[in-house]
């Protein structure tokens, strides 16, 4: 594997979109909120391995998620309630519920965890899914760097408008650190405030690939080589595949 | 999203093409050769995506090209947040995906908004 992001592309790749790449992989083998950076290495790593777990396939094909039996395949470095967060959002996002949501809680992974998971889920499939779509070999994963992790817990989380607990713009304070491009920010940024790290984290990469938060609403602009309905015609066909509803 | 974008440019789109898929009377530039490559990226159908992506490159140019797999690896990582999350489906656009669009769409029928499973 390449130890470099888009290395041996042959397309011209815009340089803030590899840049994007190569700070969301520094970010990912660094320590974080909740996890150290060995752990989110070894998240992104099973992040890759559920792509081709038997039991995923087995869940995703059956009418109901909650009728199959059986264990995911594994690299056996995470714990079980960790690895089946990991598992299901990575194949089956479309599906999930509250209830499976709270079960995650109920089997141990904290709060914080699981919303710094859900974030690298989220970073590792764009720059995944960005690589294989281009026809590239996946980045080599980084090596994680050593630390503790920094366990701040924003102090007006509140579980209200989602399954987790989140910072509404009006509840987010100084210490949690730049988190919304404006107060109107939408729900998709918020979902991952009670990490804000991984609200930074993510939103860098993410505008880098879709749009910056100042453009998303300017509807007659593109600072894309593609048009605006171009885009939304992308980002409408891909979220629909996924029964996303959002 | 879809919608705002194409109103502002004077064009109509029928929604329903978001989940049933679009026909060639969409009125976006070379939207079946992008539609094409996002199904075909979602699938994970290597075959399938190269094809896909030869003809983009070919309407499209490299920077287009680019700038398409960007945007659909975005919304890989934008569905898992709001679906792992729960986040309020009813507020997406600033809450312009209003229950009449989000039925014709399609939407309705997703297993979040229908309660499943």
């Amino acid at each position: 594997m390449p130890t470099q992001s888009f290395a041996g592309s042959p397309f011209p790749v815009r340089p803030d979109l590899t840049e994007a790449h190569e700070r969301a992989w520094a970010a990912i083998a660094a320590p974080g909120t909740w996890l150290t950076g060995a752990q989110r290495v070894a998240v992104s790593a099973e992040i890759r391995y559920a792509r081709d777990c038997a039991h995923c396939a087995r869940i995703k094909a059956a009418l109901s998620p909650n009728t199959v039996e059986g264990a995911h395949d594994t690299l056996g470095t995470l714990g079980a309630a960790q690895a089946e967060l990991v598992h299901r959002v990575v194949t089956d996002p479309g599906r999930l519920t509250e209830k499976w949501s709270a079960s995650m809680l109920a089997k141990g992974v904290s709060e914080g965890e699981y919303v710094e998971i859900v974030g690298l889920v989220a970073m590792v499939m764009i720059m995944d899914t960005c690589h294989r779509a281009l026809g590239l070999a996946l980045r080599d994963l980084p090596a994680h760097a050593a630390g503790e992790p920094s366990r701040y817990r924003p102090p007006g989380a509140r579980k209200k408008a989602a399954w987790l607990p989140l910072v509404e713009p009006e509840d987010a304070v100084e210490s949690d650190g730049p988190l919304y491009p404006n107060p109107k920010a939408g729900y998709i940024y918020r979902g991952l405030s009670l990490v804000p790290q991984a609200v930074r984290d993510y939103t860098a990469l993410a505008n880098c690939h879709y749009l910056p938060g100042e453009y998303v609403y300017q509807f007659g602009t593109s600072i894309r080589a593609i048009e605006r309905p171009q885009v939304e015609i992308l980002a409408a066909r891909v979220s629909a595949m996924h029964q996303c509803a959002y | 999203m879809l919608r705002e974008s194409m109103q502002i440019k004077g064009r109509q789109v029928d929604v329903r093409g978001v989940t049933a898929g679009f026909d060639e009377t969409v009125d976006i530039p070379n939207a079946a050769a992008l539609v094409e490559f996002a199904e075909a990226v979602v699938m994970r159908d290597e075959t399938r995506t190269a094809a896909a992506r030869g003809a983009l490159l070919a309407v499209l140019g490299e920077a287009g090209l680019v700038d398409a797999a960007a945007v659909i690896a975005a919304f890989h990582g934008f569905v898992r947040i709001a679906d792992a999350i729960g986040i309020p489906y009813e507020t997406a656009a600033r809450g312009s995906d209003a229950p009449e669009i989000r039925e014709r769409a399609g939407v309705n029928e997703f297993p979040r908004v229908r309660g499943e499973p």
